[in-house]
């Protein structure tokens, strides 16, 4: 993970659900087609959501990183 | 020898992380609680969350003077009892998983937090129940208020996710100021585990104190708060989730579980009333009517402000959520309150709605498949949902 270079970091730490969710996909809409997401997050809830959430938009979770105190999901814009 | 001694340590160390740290499934979390709900009812009374909050506010407005009637004990009101057990069961499961930790969001969150718990509080205070006990446990009764509620809170859900989404746009809410957890000071992740034991053997020797004591229904009612805390927090389990993602993400699962769960729980209610083993009044409540409709809408639009149903900002904020501490506490204030100024105007009261026992009007067999129907036509509507879209809100 850490080879990626993220086009655009979203901060989503101390956000619960659902924003964290809703923040992802807005960002993810303003992105070109094959960029790079990198979200923070600290929601539990976040890492079993967000696999199937981005694929039901077209995009992809390439991997998730746990750093001190948050979780980096790298995600790519399909 | 050495080799299977291995093996069976391998597989005991993989079964705990199973159970005790891994998520479950949404689906084995809706069994459990289905069954769950119908123990419960089998041993004392159906599953409820906001009861025994509104005793707890009860007590601080009759401590600082403002209610004249001395409340219900809150160690002995099995409201009471078993919504301490689900934040104790929920604060136990968290401390297993390593979950728990102090999550502090953005000021506009906590306001979010704020306004939000005044909501569920008023919204169940005119459902006569939250999600739980004005919902799924009214439903399981085989009460019409569970349905009046469950429109109101699928119309409330559908304007909150639209508020959100404005929201998103006008006020972008600022970062955390202490956005991460466990940074600096001393790392107690490794002892979270220990606690989790501790407090779910605490919980243990607390039901014998209640039935050394005589009260060995108050001490099960503590055992079966617990159980729901567990299954909540390992399964994530969520009722706003159920109203929220066919608009949100349409997604089916978590409603398509919801539904399930409740097939079960309308059973056993349904068993144990007809068999004439428990009243059958339990849980009707009369609120088929305003009460329900605008009550589940009140809630179902608080429910998307604080990310939480009642069972959801209690099991969250043993998890350390602050935005879902905040809303439980005003969930808890406002809900007393409101009941209290309900209790002041029987005009407003009788507004909230009737009493409809369905098997009085359809039988017993009638009541059961009547409910069935609804619950699979709302299983259909979110799967065609899912395939096709049509009910999700645009951002």
């Amino acid at each position: 993970m850490e080879a990626i270079t993220p086009d655009q970091v979203l901060d989503c730490r101390g956000l619960s659900c659902p924003m964290p969710m809703l923040k992802l996909k807005k960002a993810l809409s303003g992105l070109e087609s094959g960029q790079v997401l990198q979200m923070m997050g600290t929601d539990p809830g976040t890492r079993n959501d967000i696999e199937k959430g981005v694929k039901k938009i077209g995009s992809e979770l390439l991997g998730s990183k746990d750093e001190e105190g948050y979780t980096s999901y790298y995600l790519r814009k399909g | 020898m050495a080799n299977s001694d291995n093996e069976f340590y391998a597989a005991l160390r993989d079964g705990y992380r199973r159970v005790f740290v891994e998520e479950w499934s949404v689906t084995t979390g809706g069994v459990l609680i289905g069954i769950m709900s119908v123990v419960s009812f089998a041993w004392a009374r159906p599953w409820g969350v906001v009861g025994g909050l509104r005793v707890w506010g009860d007590w601080l407005f009759y401590a600082v003077g403002l209610y004249g009637e001395r409340p219900p004990s809150a160690w002995l009101d099995t409201n009471s009892v078993i919504t301490l057990g689900l934040l104790w069961g929920s604060f136990a499961a968290s401390l297993l998983a390593r979950q728990f930790a102090i999550r502090v969001p953005p000021r506009l969150e906590l306001v979010k937090g704020l306004v939000g718990g005044t909501l569920l509080g008023i919204g169940s205070a005119l459902a006569g129940g939250c999600n739980v006990g004005g919902f799924y446990s009214a439903i399981s009764a085989l009460s019409l208020s569970g349905f009046a509620m469950m429109a109101g809170l699928l119309a409330g859900a559908w304007v909150g996710l639209k508020y959100l989404y404005w929201e998103m746009e006008h006020f972008p809410s600022a970062q955390a100021e202490t956005p991460a957890q466990g940074r600096g000071g001393l790392d107690w992740n490794p002892a979270k585990p220990w606690l989790g034991w501790a407090l779910l053997l605490a919980g243990l020797a607390v039901n014998e104190l209640y039935k050394a004591r005589g009260y060995v229904v108050e001490g099960g009612v503590l055992l079966c708060g617990i159980a729901f805390g567990i299954i909540l927090v390992r399964s994530r389990f969520c009722f706003a989730r159920s109203f929220r993602e066919p608009f949100m993400t349409g997604e089916a699962k978590v409603t398509q579980t919801v539904v399930l769960s409740l097939m079960i729980s309308v059973l056993g209610f349904a068993v144990l009333k007809w068999g004439g083993l428990r009243s059958e009044a339990s849980y009707v409540s009369p609120n088929f009517g305003l009460g329900g409709l605008v009550g589940g809408f009140v809630f179902g639009f608080g429910m998307l402000m604080t990310g939480g149903c009642g069972s959801g900002t209690a099991w969250r904020a043993a998890e350390g959520q602050v935005k879902l501490m905040v809303a439980l506490v005003m969930f808890t204030l406002v809900n007393s309150l409101t009941k209290a100024v309900l209790g002041v105007f029987p005009a407003v009261q009788a507004l909230v709605g009737t009493r409809v026992f369905l098997p009085d009007y359809l039988g017993y067999r009638g009541a059961v498949l009547l409910i069935f129907l609804v619950l699979v036509l709302w299983y259909l509507a979110v799967d065609w949902n899912e395939r096709t879209d049509r009910l999700v809100v645009e951002m």
